[in-house]
């Protein structure tokens, strides 16, 4: 008797409930019990588990069939509070509504398409905020009543009646498909994207892939619960208008491999985010890394020279000459000998291993020696610098 | 005329006759009043009649195992159950005697 209801069959039942929400406690239990155990048996007339639309075609709409056992069983009429107060709460649900689906969504809109990561994380907020504000609103405005209330109001009504139209004018075989087939991929699709937008926001990409996963996870939560707490409409269907913009945004920037707005700031995040490591390699100048080094005499006379540092330790770089980027065998490929020979390539910008020539030649031309100053200790003329140039050596960071 | 119209009325008498050799619980009443020729009876109706005759005393319900599913509530016809179905049967056969004259004399 206390069978657990799933699926279409628990939300038929949830539905049922509330349509009979007025009764009597104690009448309401036993009366629901006789319910579920006539939609478990109904259930078992179909060959799989029946969805929604089934239940509805076997049974009527949940209305019409709380309707038929109310009359049935002798209950009262359903007893609405049609009163001012009621309208007047339905209208201020709905018009909270209308701004978290509008004003909310446009606001993410201009974030995605915003051309700084600034911008983004600020119309992003801004957007999500009014959203959340005016949907708590809206779902307090209703004020303990059902949320079917807007369609008692004027407004409610006419507006209900149009989009009805429009989804009549879609053949029933389609519709079918469309929610049994288009609702499940939408679920994922929008959490999937929400959740990895989300994450990508904050910069924080490690763990995009499984937020993305989670999100698809809670995605389809939430859509089972509003089915049965229709309360949440006023959350899913601004979060759903923001996933409409940002669902297409997203697959048609992945498609052209675009990288504008929200995207181009994801790159932007990715460059300078956690896995980015400074240099910890070679010879580093006032935190550039040097690829080579030319050095001059006092006369401004290119010369070579091995370096070591105060230990005697060598100094050397990757060597990046012919036999390095083109040779077979292996060697040592660091030397302290500079100028360190670099590839020169053709007049087009490019170099082959069969026609590889190299320089040691400096890519510059060499500034004019410096006036030779009245050398204080001429004794140790290596301890002075000949050049402007701050050489630092850093191995690690 | 609409078959669902007329049962309306009589729906009660139909669930009380469908549980006079036999108790059943609420999806076997309907498969019984199905099987009878009432396809046209809604499935709620028919638990919503149950429920009304119970609470006026006219039936008596008792949950019972099942072996292959669930545990059903079934109804059964108390003495109040039996002479309800006597008064409403004769009634009902004057009712359709007198239409059947009507009818009748209408046609002739």
């Amino acid at each position: 008797m206390n069978s657990t209801l799933t699926g279409a069959v628990a939300i038929y039942l949830t539905q049922v409930r509330a349509e009979l929400s007025d009764l009597p406690p104690g009448e309401l239990e036993d009366v629901l019990q006789d319910v579920t155990d006539h939609l478990t048996e109904v259930a078992g007339e179909f060959d799989a588990e029946p969805t929604l639309s089934d239940l509805q075609v076997r049974l009527g709409t949940p209305r019409q069939y709380a309707d038929e056992l109310r009359t049935a069983a002798g209950y009262p009429a359903r007893t609405e509070p049609v009163s001012q107060d009621y309208l007047t709460s339905g209208w201020n649900a709905l018009r909270w509504g209308l701004i978290a689906g509008t004003v909310g969504p446009f606001f993410v809109a201009v974030s995605i398409f915003a051309w700084s990561s600034d911008e983004t994380a600020f119309f992003g907020l801004l957007g999500l905020g009014v959203l959340f504000v005016a949907a708590f609103l809206g779902v307090r405005a209703l004020n303990g009543n059902d949320p079917r209330i807007v369609l008692d109001t004027p407004r409610g009504a006419q507006w209900a009646t149009a989009v009805r139209g429009w989804i009549d004018q879609v053949p029933p075989n389609v519709r079918h498909e469309l929610v049994t087939i288009g609702q499940p991929v939408w679920w994922v699709a929008r959490g999937m994207i929400g959740a990895a937008g989300f994450f990508a926001l904050f910069g924080a990409i490690s763990v995009t892939v499984v937020g993305a996963i989670a999100g698809a996870a809670v995605s389809i939560w939430i859509g089972r619960r509003t089915q049965q707490d229709r309360r949440w409409l006023w959350y899913v269907v601004p979060l759903n208008v923001v996933a409409a913009v940002a669902v297409p945004a997203f697959l048609a920037a992945a498609y052209v491999g675009a990288s504008f707005g929200f995207l181009d700031n994801y790159n932007h995040y990715r460059g300078s985010g956690p896995n980015y490591e400074p240099p910890t390699k070679g010879v580093v100048v006032n935190g550039t890394a040097v690829s080579n080094i030319y050095p001059f005499d006092a006369q401004g006379k290119q010369v070579t020279v091995r370096l070591y540092d105060q230990d005697g330790n060598p100094i050397s770089m990757e060597l990046q000459d012919c036999a390095t980027n083109y040779g077979q065998e292996s060697r040592d490929t660091t030397s302290n000998l500079f100028p360190q020979a670099v590839v020169v390539p053709d007049e087009n910008g490019y170099s082959s291993p069969e026609d590889c020539k190299e320089t040691t030649k400096a890519p510059f031309v060499p500034p004019p020696a410096p006036a030779t100053r009245t050398a204080p200790t001429p004794v140790a003329p290596s301890a002075t610098p000949t050049s402007g140039a701050t050489l630092t050596v850093k191995p690690t960071r | 005329m609409d078959t669902s119209q007329l049962l309306k009325g009589v729906l009660d008498l139909a669930v009380l006759a469908v549980l006079r050799d036999a108790d059943g619980y609420g999806y076997d009443v309907l498969r019984r009043l199905r099987a009878a020729g009432l396809e046209d009876v809604a499935d709620a109706s028919v638990y919503g009649t149950l429920r009304r005759l119970f609470q006026a005393g006219a039936l008596t319900s008792y949950v019972q195992p099942s072996e292959e599913g669930p545990h059903r509530k079934y109804y059964g016809l108390n003495k109040t159950g039996h002479d309800l179905l006597a008064r409403s049967t004769k009634t009902w056969n004057h009712f359709a005697d007198t239409m059947s004259v009507l009818l009748e004399e209408e046609a002739a």
